[in-house]
C-alpha cells in the first residue's frame, strides 16, 4: 500500500497525502500553536493509523503536551487542522470530542467510588443503569481491578489509581486514547510492569493511542511509531528501530539512548569505505554509502564499541584502537566505561562485566568499531 | 496530650491558653450570665428579680415575635443562598485566574469589609432612598418605575449580601484553588460540559469551603443589628434589633437574654447540622 509508506515517512512539513486516508484515525496537518512572538509549537504534521500506538517523545517544553492538549481541545489552535475519523474537530468543544485522556497526575474524582469514577462518562451519556454496570465491570476487569469496584480512590495505590483512570477512559470506547505521561508518577518497578500491561491491553483492544512521554525507554518499548520533538518541531517520525539506529539529526541521536558523536572530515578510503578524520585526529572508517567527502558527524552507539582486555592486540583491522578507561560506572546488568580512544577521543562504551572482563580505570584496552556500526548523520 | 508528669501542664495548653482565657472571661462567663438571666423574671424596678421562670421563652411565641424570628431566619437563608449563587462563580474565577488578577480581585472582594456597616448602610440609603441615586437615575432616563425597597426585607438582604459576600468568596476560593485543573479536564473529556463539570466536580470538591462560607454568612446574617436597624425599618426588623431595644429601651434584660440564647442556639444547631452534613460521605 503506497499510503503506508507516505505515513511512516512523515516529516514536519509534509501534508498527508489523500491515498491512505481510509486507514487514518487521526491526522494533524500543519498545526501551529503560538504562545508569544518567539515561542510556538509547530507547524506539526503527522497522522496515525487505526490501532496504532504513537508516541510523542521529547524533553520538557518541546511541545508534546501542547500538541496533545490541542488534540484534546484544551488548547486552541492558531492554524492548521486536526482531523479525527475524517472530521475536522477544531470547532468541536473538548467535552464533545469523545477522546479518552489519562493524565500524569492522579485525577480520579476523590469523592466518587471506583465504580462511580468509571461510570462517570456513561452516566453523562444517559446509558441505561444495567448497561453501565456491565460495561464498568468489563472495563475494570481489563485493568485487573474487578474486585476494587467499591473502593474510594484514596484506598488505592498510585498504580491502581492510574489503572482505574485508564478504565475510566476505555469504558467510553473512544476513537482515540491520549496518554499524557501516565506512568511518570509511579516508581520504576511498577512503571515497567504497567508498561507491559498497557502494551498488551492496547494490542488487545486495537486502541488508537497517542502517548506523550519524555522517557525514551517507554517510548521505544511501547510504540509502533515515535515522533521525536524538539523546540516545537518534529525532528523525526519513525519506528523505534529507525529512531534508534538511524536518527535523522544530532538531536535525535543524543536524545535517544547514549551516543558518541564524532565530527570531522570524510576522506575516501577505498571503494566501500570512507575515513573520517575527527577534530582530535582520530581516523575512523565507515561504510561509504552515497556519501561524498566533506564535513560530517558520525554516531557510534556505546554498545557497538567492542572492548577487549590487553594492549597487545594485533593492528590488523581497521577501527581497532588502544583505549584507556578513565572511569567506570557499574550498573548491574552492564557497565559504562568512559574511554579515551587512541589517546585523543573521549568515548562512552557499554559492556557486561564478567569474571574474565572486569577492567578498572587506568587499565589499557583495545576498542573495536565495525565500520558498519559507524552511522553518518544526514546533513 | 502529655501525661509523662502529672505536675507538668500539657504543651498544647500554652498555645491556646491566652485566647482561651480571653474567651472564658469575655465570652463564656457573660454568656453563662445571659443564660442564667434568661430564666429570671423581669422586674420594672430592679430589671430582674430572683424568681426562676421560663415565661421569657414563652413570649417568643407571641405573633409579633415569632414573625420577627421567622423573618430573621428567612433573611438569613435568602442572604446565604444569594451569597452562594453570586459567590461561587466569583470564587471560581479568582481561584483560576492569574496570581496578579487574583491579588487585585481579592482586594476588590474585600473592600466591603473595610467599610463599617454603619457607613455602608448609609450608602445604601443614599442609593435606595425615595429621591436617591437609583430613583434619580431612573427618572433621568425618563422611566416612571421607582425602586421602593428601602425599609424593607429586600433592602436588608441587599446590604447583607453586599457585606457578607467576601466571607463566602474567601473560603470558596481557598477550596477551589486546591482542586487540580486536571480534575476538571478529566470530567470534560468524559463528556461533561462546563455547567455539568461545575456541578459534579467543583461543587462536591469545594464542599469544605462552601460549609465555612455558609456558616459564616448565615450566623452573621441572623445576628445582624446595624444593617437591619438602618435599612429594614419596621418591615425589616430582626431578632438583633429586638434584643437591642429590649436591652437599651425597655431595659427588659431577662427577655433580651432569652432572645439572645435562642439566637446562639440557632447558630450552634446550624453549625452542627452543616458540619454533620459536611462530614458525611467525605469519610
Amino acid at each position: 500500500m503506497t499510503g503506508k509508506r507516505a505515513l511512516t515517512g512523515g516529516n514536519s512539513d509534509g501534508v498527508v497525502p489523500d491515498d491512505g486516508q481510509r486507514d487514518v484515525a487521526l491526522a494533524v496537518n500543519r498545526l501551529v500553536r503560538r504562545y508569544s512572538s518567539d515561542v510556538a509549537v509547530g507547524p506539526l504534521s503527522f497522522s496515525i493509523r487505526h490501532g496504532e500506538f504513537f508516541s510523542l517523545l521529547g524533553p520538557s517544553g518541546c511541545g508534546k503536551s501542547t500538541t496533545l492538549r490541542c488534540i484534546a481541545g484544551f488548547e486552541s489552535v492558531d492554524s492548521g487542522e486536526i482531523v479525527l475519523g475524517g472530521r475536522n474537530i477544531e470547532q468541536v468543544p473538548p467535552h464533545k470530542r469523545g477522546i479518552g485522556l489519562v493524565f500524569q497526575s492522579y485525577t480520579l474524582f476523590p469523592h466518587l467510588s471506583v465504580f462511580d469514577n468509571v461510570a462517570f462518562g456513561l452516566k453523562l451519556q444517559k446509558v441505561p443503569r444495567a448497561d453501565i454496570a456491565v460495561r464498568v465491570a468489563k472495563a475494570l476487569e481489563l485493568v485487573a481491578l474487578g474486585e476494587f469496584v467499591a473502593r474510594m480512590p484514596s484506598q488505592l495505590s498510585g498504580g491502581q489509581q492510574q489503572r482505574v483512570a485508564l478504565a475510566r477512559s476505555l469504558v467510553m470506547e473512544p476513537p482515540l486514547l491520549l496518554l499524557d505521561e501516565p506512568m511518570s508518577s509511579l516508581d520504576l518497578k511498577l512503571r515497567t510492569q504497567m508498561r507491559e500491561e498497557l502494551r498488551a491491553l492496547q494490542r488487545r483492544l486495537n486502541m488508537t493511542t497517542i502517548f506523550v512521554t519524555h522517557d525514551q525507554t517507554e517510548a521505544l518499548a511501547l510504540s509502533d511509531r515515535i515522533a521525536v520533538l524538539s523546540q516545537g518541531k518534529i525532528e523525526q517520525i519513525g519506528t523505534p528501530e529507525e529512531i534508534y539506529l538511524r536518527p535523522a539529526s544530532r538531536f535525535v541521536a543524543q536524545f535517544i539512548g547514549n551516543s558518541n558523536l564524532v565530527s570531522g572530515q570524510a576522506e575516501r578510503a577505498g571503494d566501500t569505505l570512507i575515513e573520517i578524520v575527527s577534530e582530535s585526529g582520530l581516523r575512523l572508517a565507515a561504510k561509504a554509502g552515497t556519501l561524498r567527502p566533506g564535513p560530517l558527524t558520525a554516531l557510534i552507539r556505546p554498545e557497538r564499541i567492542r572492548l577487549t582486555a590487553g594492549e597487545a592486540a594485533p593492528e590488523c583491522r581497521r577501527n581497532s584502537f588502544p583505549a584507556e578507561i578513565r572511569s567506570r560506572t557499574y550498573l548491574g546488568e552492564d557497565a559504562h566505561f568512559q574511554l579515551l580512544v587512541d589517546g585523543r577521543e573521549p568515548m562512552l562504551a557499554t559492556r557486561k562485566m564478567t569474571d574474565d572482563f572486569a577492567p578498572s580505570p587506568g587499565q589499557p584496552l583495545m576498542a573495536y568499531v565495525d565500520p558498519a556500526d559507524v552511522y553518518i548523520l544526514p546533513a | 496530650m502529655s501525661t509523662s508528669s502529672p505536675r507538668k501542664l500539657p504543651s498544647w495548653l500554652w498555645l491556646v491558653a491566652p485566647y482561651l482565657a480571653l474567651l472564658v472571661v469575655f465570652l463564656a462567663l457573660p454568656l453563662a450570665n445571659v443564660l442564667v438571666l434568661s430564666f429570671h423574671r423581669y422586674s420594672p424596678v430592679s430589671i430582674w428579680e430572683p424568681t426562676l421562670t421560663v415565661e421569657n421563652y414563652g413570649q417568643i411565641f407571641t405573633p409579633y415575635l415569632s414573625a420577627i424570628t421567622l423573618r430573621t431566619f428567612r433573611i438569613g437563608l435568602i442572604t446565604t443562598g444569594l451569597c452562594v449563587l453570586l459567590g461561587y462563580p466569583v470564587a471560581y474565577y479568582l481561584a483560576r485566574c492569574s496570581k496578579r488578577a487574583m491579588t487585585i480581585g481579592m482586594f476588590i472582594i474585600l473592600l466591603p469589609l473595610m467599610v463599617s456597616a454603619v457607613v455602608g448602610s448609609f450608602g445604601w440609603i443614599v442609593i435606595l432612598g425615595r429621591s436617591g441615586l437609583a430613583n434619580n437615575a431612573l427618572a433621568a432616563l425618563g422611566l416612571s418605575a421607582r425602586i421602593d425597597i428601602l425599609y424593607s426585607e429586600s433592602a436588608v438582604v441587599l446590604a447583607l449580601v453586599h457585606f457578607l459576600l467576601p466571607l463566602m468568596v474567601l473560603p470558596l476560593t481557598a477550596s477551589i484553588e486546591k482542586i487540580s485543573v486536571r480534575m476538571e479536564e478529566a470530567a470534560t473529556v468524559l463528556g461533561a460540559g462546563p455547567v455539568t463539570m461545575f456541578r459534579l466536580v467543583i461543587v462536591p470538591l469545594s464542599r469544605a469551603g462552601l460549609i465555612s462560607g455558609v456558616l459564616l454568612c448565615f450566623s452573621i446574617a441572623i445576628s445582624v443589628v446595624v444593617i437591619s436597624a438602618l435599612l429594614g425599618g419596621r418591615r425589616g426588623r430582626l431578632i438583633g434589633n429586638e434584643i437591642y431595644d429590649q436591652v437599651i429601651t425597655a431595659a427588659n434584660w431577662p427577655f433580651a437574654s432569652s432572645l439572645a440564647i435562642v439566637l446562639v442556639l440557632s447558630i450552634i444547631i446550624a453549625m452542627s447540622l452543616a458540619l454533620t452534613l459536611g462530614r458525611r460521605k467525605v469519610a
